[in-house]
C-alpha cells in the first residue's frame, strides 16, 4: 500500500494548527486530501489554510446532502419498471463520504496552494436543526458568491456574511432546490422516459432494442 | 393612418409597405445561452451573413426594434425582464424563438428554474428547432417570417387581433 508522504505531512501541519477540531481525514494516495473539521472550527480552518499554510487559491464552497432521494432512484426505477417489470427500488440507507460524517448536511470547500501545487478539501457536519456555520468570506473573498448560492440552494445560514440573499433564483422562490427531498415537478408530472428511444440505433431494427443504453442504468 | 385601420388600404400599397418592412427588420438579439453563439455567427459573421436578408442586428434599444430573437434558455428569474422589454418594442413586432430551450424548455424541461418555452411569456411567430439550430436554420426561420410579413394584413395587426396564418 503506497503511502503519500507529502499529503501526510500536510495533514500533520493542519492538525497541528487546528488540533482537536480535525475529526476526520482521508488521503487518496497520489491524488487528493480531505479533512473534516468541527462546525465551530470552520472559519478557523479558512484562516489556517490561507494564512498559515499558504493556500491562496479558493476553488469552491458548496454543500452535500447525503439523504437518499425519497423519490427513489428515478431513472433506474423507470428502467426496471419498463424493461423488467419490477417494482420501483427503495431508497438506499444514508451513507457518508470521504473523511466520514454523521449528519445529513455537510458544508465543504476546496482550497489550493498555487506554488506547491496541492489542494485540500475541508468538510464540516451541520446538524439538521441548525443549518448555520461561520462565513469564509472574510478570509476568502470569493466565498461570498459561493455562500450565497449554497444558501439559496440548500438553506444554510452563513453567519457574518454581508449579503446573504438569493443569487440565481427569483426572490419569491420557495424551497431549497438542491436538497434531495425537493421534488422536480416536471418529473413528477411526466417521468423521464429514459431508455425509450424513438429512433433505432444504427444496426438495430426497432426502437428500444439493445440493452437499454439510454439515460437509465448505473451498473 | 386612417386607411390602414379602416381596412381601405389598396392591396398593392399594402404589399409594397410589407416588402419595405420585411426587408428592413431591425433585430433585437435576446441571446441567453449557447444558441446566442449560433445567432452571433449568423449575425456577425460573413459566412452566414444575415444582413443580406435585410436584417440589421444592431438596434440601439428595444424601442427601435422590429424583431426579437430569443435564443437560449429562459429562466424564471429572467422572464419578467423579457416581458418588460418585449412590451417596450413598438408594433408591428415579431418574435422568433430559437432553439429547443426557447421553444419548450428543451433539455432543461425538468429544471426548477427554467421557463418551459418563451411562448409562456410572449407570443411567438416562428419557432426554430434545434439544439442549437444551425445558422442556416435560423436564416430559414427569418426567411419564413419575411414570407409571413409579406402576406400580412396590417389592418388585423392594427386592431390587435392575433395573427392567423391561413
Amino acid at each position: 500500500m503506497p503511502r503519500d508522504d507529502r499529503r501526510e505531512a500536510i495533514l500533520a501541519r493542519i492538525s497541528e494548527h487546528l488540533g482537536d477540531a480535525v475529526v476526520g481525514s482521508h488521503i487518496r494516495v497520489g491524488d487528493d486530501l480531505w479533512v473534516r473539521v468541527t462546525r465551530e472550527a470552520w472559519p478557523e480552518a479558512a484562516e489556517v489554510a490561507q494564512k498559515r499554510l499558504g493556500c491562496h487559491f479558493f476553488d469552491f464552497l458548496s454543500a452535500i446532502d447525503w439523504l437518499p432521494s425519497p423519490f427513489g432512484r428515478d431513472m433506474d426505477s423507470q428502467e426496471d419498471i419498463v424493461v423488467k417489470g419490477l417494482e420501483p427500488k427503495e431508497p438506499a440507507p444514508m451513507a457518508s463520504g470521504y473523511a466520514g460524517g454523521d449528519t445529513r448536511f455537510q458544508v465543504f470547500a476546496r482550497v489550493y496552494h498555487p506554488v506547491e501545487h496541492w489542494g485540500v478539501t475541508f468538510k464540516a457536519d451541520l446538524p439538521d436543526d441548525d443549518l448555520s456555520v461561520g462565513t469564509w468570506s472574510n478570509v476568502y473573498r470569493g466565498a461570498n458568491w459561493h455562500e450565497r448560492e449554497t444558501h439559496e440552494m440548500f438553506g444554510f445560514d452563513f453567519v457574518g456574511h454581508p449579503n446573504l440573499i438569493k443569487l440565481y433564483l427569483p426572490i419569491d422562490f420557495e424551497g431549497y432546490p438542491l436538497r434531495k427531498d425537493f421534488p422536480l415537478l416536471s418529473r413528477r408530472v411526466k417521468p423521464w422516459p429514459g431508455i425509450v428511444d424513438v429512433e433505432p440505433m444504427p444496426g438495430e431494427d426497432e426502437p428500444g432494442d439493445g440493452d437499454g443504453e439510454g439515460e437509465g442504468g448505473s451498473e | 393612418m386612417g386607411l390602414v385601420d379602416s381596412g381601405k388600404m389598396p392591396k398593392k400599397i399594402t404589399t409594397v409597405l410589407n416588402m419595405a418592412r420585411k426587408y428592413s427588420l431591425w433585430c433585437y438579439q435576446w441571446g441567453l445561452a449557447c444558441c446566442a453563439i449560433e445567432m452571433g455567427v449568423a449575425f456577425a459573421g460573413p459566412r452566414y451573413d444575415v444582413m443580406r436578408l435585410g436584417v440589421i442586428p444592431f438596434p440601439a434599444s428595444p424601442r427601435q426594434a422590429d424583431l426579437v430573437i430569443v435564443s437560449g434558455t429562459l429562466t424564471d428569474k429572467m422572464a419578467p425582464a423579457l416581458r418588460r422589454l418585449y412590451e417596450q418594442m413598438p408594433d408591428p413586432k415579431y418574435v422568433i424563438s430559437m432553439g429547443s430551450c426557447a421553444n419548450c424548455g428543451g433539455p432543461y424541461w425538468d429544471s426548477y428554474s427554467v421557463t418551459k418555452g418563451v411562448d409562456q411569456i410572449i407570443p411567438v411567430d416562428v419557432y426554430v428547432p434545434g439544439c442549437p439550430p444551425r445558422p442556416e436554420a435560423l436564416l430559414e426561420g427569418i426567411t419564413l417570417l419575411q414570407e409571413r410579413i409579406l402576406n400580412e394584413d396590417p389592418t388585423d395587426r392594427w386592431k390587435g387581433d392575433p395573427i392567423v396564418v391561413g
